[in-house]
């Protein structure tokens, strides 16, 4: 059966590694081992019977924490592996940016190359004629096509590398997380190819632990955990689901989540949303974040003066920020059995990534600690989406004469 | 990608990582080429100074350095190729690991290489040996198919070596080693018939050296352009039967641990 261009099929596919404990095998082992009919041999599982189907003009990022399976999985896209077992099967021209300016040799010119690393990319001897130019000017190297690349300077190197990488028209390209090319400008510039591709159409297949990214560049994701296929479906769900699942597994660090108080006064259920009152983990710049808590108290009297704190932390735990209504000279709560109370935050976020929130319960005059809840729910903060691009910030018409 | 453009992008492919071999080992290097013609030619003196002067045993053949130079020639491609292209694998480990190519171009691309840099040495030495008397005959078509089948065999044994040497380092040194064995058993540096004559060596023991790989490719070269006689029949019958076995369990060897071998580098 014949598939379009820049499809990918996966179909229950498997692969193993030899694991080795001591990298340097001699022959004076084996031969031992031979003897010994001990066998050195064990085996890694780094993904198993993994299924799923790319269509043509799909933008699918694939997640996962360290040793999941995620470059494994490109590498078997990009026909490096074999698997195991199962099949794997991908249509057209393959662009594959897994490692940047590999077959480059430091003696060899620029140009020269682009000549002979062009073949391996799969360009043919006209194409490369045409392209040089090119690619040479995207890499803004001009003026250095004729030095040898021991010369350049590593940012020059990828920026190369990059370039030549891309200038394949492919129908799929395969990325791993190698767009820390060169300077902020230039990697915008990386952006911006890449976002071309996506606007044309091409299947882009793109591993990153960069939430932002990903959710920029992606419409759908797929979650590897230890090469099993865990989630796969809209990239913003399954980015959400991901975090707060390795915010449960960071648990064993400092920043394990952790509630404790007296619960006489306690949230009784807690509902991060947008301003349009949908239910989110993730916020982009410029979208408040909206807190919406069921408090319910146990004691039989009103409790008066309940101080409703928050915290963000970061991955690490790092305390951001900090903050409670006494603080900021807000009203106090006065809880009597149960109450909803909406705390409205507007975050200007100046690093996207993943933070923690916290929220609190307390009577500091009494000393008393209702109910804390620290680092309990995982939020995703993203940059805006820039669109559109530019914003009139103010225009003026004068009359001089 | 039709069968047709596959092929063309193989060809491309294949000339770029020669021409990138053949570039790379010439950048900043003041004599260049001469050095495949130099390495032989400095063995043929320390062997002519050597067997003449120190043993007094060449002295039985006319122009023993001229006899020498045709042995030297093709045995530095074969072991400068083969020490080459088995760690052809290792060395471009990156590259493997990063984009897709048939991987057995890497150590065919070396053998190739190779014989570019034989084929311009033999030009030379066919000059050389015109200017001493010994200009070529007829028989010299022979070498065409000669170097094809010596040449697909060396390509063979380097598919072996470069795919053994991803899993045991020692396969470097131990190819290193059997190479200066293999120099001396195989019929360079004396003519295979001395063997007989000076040595009074049994016919079994000559059948034994007769069936070394190279020895028929050796016997061939001396029969052309020193001899300027049509080659016996068993240097073809061994040297085609080599080529075939070494090309055929190389690369079934090959592509058997190919998967392997990508995960292991």
């Amino acid at each position: 059966m014949e598939y379009p261009d820049g499809s990918i099929r996966l179909r229950d596919v498997t692969l193993d590694y030899r694991l080795y404990h001591d990298r340097t095998v001699t022959l004076r082992d084996t031969i031992l081992n031979l003897f010994n009919r001990k066998t050195t041999r064990e085996w890694f599982r780094a993904l198993s019977d993994v299924t799923f189907t790319i269509e043509p003009g799909e933008q699918v990022a694939i997640i996962g924490s360290n040793g999941a399976g995620k470059s494994s999985t490109l590498k078997l896209l990009a026909n490096i592996y074999e698997p195991t077992s199962g099949i794997v099967n991908t249509t057209g021209r393959i662009a594959s940016l897994l490692d940047l300016g590999v077959g480059f040799h430091p003696d060899l010119t620029g140009e020269e190359n682009i000549f002979l690393n062009g073949a391996l990319i799969g360009l043919n001897r006209s194409e490369m004629k045409k392209l040089i130019p090119e690619i040479a000017e995207f890499a803004e190297l001009e003026r250095f096509m004729d030095t040898p690349v021991k010369y350049y300077s590593s940012g020059m190197f990828m920026r190369l590398g990059f370039s030549l990488a891309t200038s394949v028209d492919p129908d799929i390209l395969l990325i791993d997380e190698v767009l820390a090319v060169g300077d902020s400008r230039f990697q915008d510039k990386c952006y911006d190819r890449i976002w071309d591709f996506r606007e044309r159409g091409k299947t882009i297949v793109f591993v990153s632990h960069d939430a932002e990214a990903v959710s920029r560049l992606c419409t759908r994701a797929i979650w590897l955990d230890e090469g099993h296929l865990r989630r796969d479906g809209d990239v913003n769900e399954v980015l959400a689901e991901y975090s707060s699942n390795s915010q449960r597994r960071v648990s064993m660090a400092s920043s394990a989540p952790r509630e404790w108080g007296s619960m006489e006064v306690k949230f009784d259920s807690v509902t991060l949303k947008t301003e349009s009152g949908v239910p989110s983990r993730i916020f982009r710049k410029g979208e408040k974040l909206i807190i919406d808590a069921d408090v319910r108290s146990v004691l039989p009297d009103v409790v008066s003066d309940v101080v409703f704190g928050f915290s963000i932390h970061r991955y690490d735990g790092e305390t951001v920020i900090a903050c409670n209504n006494l603080e900021m000279n807000q009203e106090l709560l006065n809880i009597e059995g149960s109450a909803n109370c909406i705390l409205e935050l507007d975050l200007e976020v100046l690093e996207p990534g993943t933070y923690f929130l916290g929220l609190a319960l307390t009577d500091p005059q009494a000393g008393k600690d209702y109910h804390w809840q620290d680092f309990f729910y995982p939020v995703t903060l993203l940059d805006e989406r820039r669109e559109p691009p530019l914003k009139l910030r103010k225009a003026l018409w004068k009359k001089t004469r | 990608m039709n069968r047709l453009q596959n092929f063309r992008h193989l060809k491309l492919l294949m000339q770029s990582l020669v021409a990138k071999d053949l570039k790379v080992r010439y950048k900043r290097s003041v004599l260049g080429f001469a050095w495949f013609l130099l390495k032989p030619l400095f063995s043929m003196v320390v062997y002519y100074f050597v067997f003449t002067r120190v043993l007094r045993f060449g002295g039985a053949i006319d122009n023993f350095a001229l006899f020498l130079l045709i042995g030297l020639l093709p045995w530095n491609f074969f072991a400068s190729s083969l020490s080459a292209s088995t760690t052809s694998l290792l060395d471009n480990h990156r590259l493997i690991r990063s984009i897709y190519f048939p991987r057995i171009m890497l150590p065919v691309a070396e053998v190739l290489a190779n014989i570019v840099h034989l084929i311009l040495a033999l030009g030379v030495l066919i000059v050389v040996l015109s200017v001493f008397g010994y200009a070529p005959n007829i028989t010299i078509i022979t070498l065409v198919p000669a170097i094809l089948l010596f040449a697909g065999m060396t390509a063979g044994i380097t598919m072996l070596t470069s795919t053994w040497n991803v899993f045991y380092r020692d396969v470097k040194q131990f190819v290193e080693m059997i190479l200066l064995a293999w120099f001396y058993a195989s019929p360079i540096i004396y003519p295979l018939d001395s063997l007989n004559v000076s040595l009074g060596i049994s016919e079994i023991f000559m059948n034994i050296v007769k069936f070394n790989p190279v020895a028929g490719f050796m016997e061939i070269m001396h029969s052309v352009l020193y001899m300027r006689e049509w080659p016996h029949a068993w240097c073809w019958i061994s040297t085609g039967c080599w080529t075939v076995f070494f090309l055929s369990i190389g690369y079934f060897v090959f592509k058997k641990a190919e998967p392997t071998v990508v995960k292991e580098l």
